[in-house]
């Protein structure tokens, strides 16, 4: 594993740990937020425009 | 979430339920760190009417289109929230709801079921996203060994223990 790529892991591995330590509430106001975003991306017309003919 | 929740609480409180408890991706989220979910699962106790015999989630439904909730499709739209009410299917529900831990939304009195409990409903239920999510309990060190093992012993569900462990926890395959 490259040092660039072990550097993302853990940067990731920091965010999730930073999440996971928040208040119950505050959770669920990001949930919020992924739910409506979530939403927001599947009434798009690019997720419901029909892909083209080969 | 916290206007969902007081909702819930007042149909407890005017005894159409009894005992509730988060789970699914919400109740989960207590524990883990937040993934997105499109609905709320509540398990709840439901409560016997006079003259009726069998226990049905009917005055649920009741109650809350009587006060202008909506049903779409399995779920009951409160204040923003597509909830889906789940009555305890077997003896693993109805302990994971008697054992669910209290805790406050604001300073909304609410139930969650404990980790320990939905990583072995995940493990019942055996969907891959229900591996995901065991997965993400294991990796955050968010379940006790010891009660993990007592539900598994008294639920007969170390066998599927084994084959998720076997499947996801093995560090030696290639």
């Amino acid at each position: 594993m490259t040092d660039w790529m072990r550097k993302v892991l853990e940067s990731k591995r920091a965010t999730r740990d930073r999440l996971r330590a928040l208040p119950f509430a505050e959770k669920l106001k990001l949930l919020e937020k992924l739910r409506e975003r979530s939403l927001w991306i599947a009434k798009s017309h690019l997720r419901t425009r029909k892909p083209p003919k080969v | 979430m916290k206007a969902t929740l007081q909702v819930i609480n007042q149909m407890q409180a005017d005894g159409v339920i009894g005992k509730y408890a988060i789970g699914g991706a919400v109740g989960a989220t207590y524990y883990l760190e937040p993934s997105a979910t499109q609905d709320v699962d509540v398990f709840v106790a439901l409560t016997s009417r006079p003259g009726v015999p069998l226990l049905s989630l009917a005055p649920i439904y009741e109650y809350l289109t009587a006060r202008g909730h909506k049903i779409e499709r399995e779920h009951l739209i409160i204040e923003g929230w597509p909830v889906q009410f789940l009555p305890p299917s077997g003896p693993l529900e109805e302990e994971a709801l008697e054992q669910a831990v209290e805790t406050e939304v604001e300073g909304t009195v609410t139930w969650v079921i404990t980790a320990e409990h939905l990583a072995a409903m995940a493990l019942k239920t055996g969907r891959a996203k229900d591996f995901a999510r065991l997965l993400q309990f294991v990796e955050a060190g968010a379940l006790d060994a010891t009660s993990l093992n007592l539900i598994l012993e008294k639920h007969r569900l170390h066998e599927k223990w084994q084959e998720f462990e076997l499947k996801f926890l093995r560090r030696d395959q290639p």
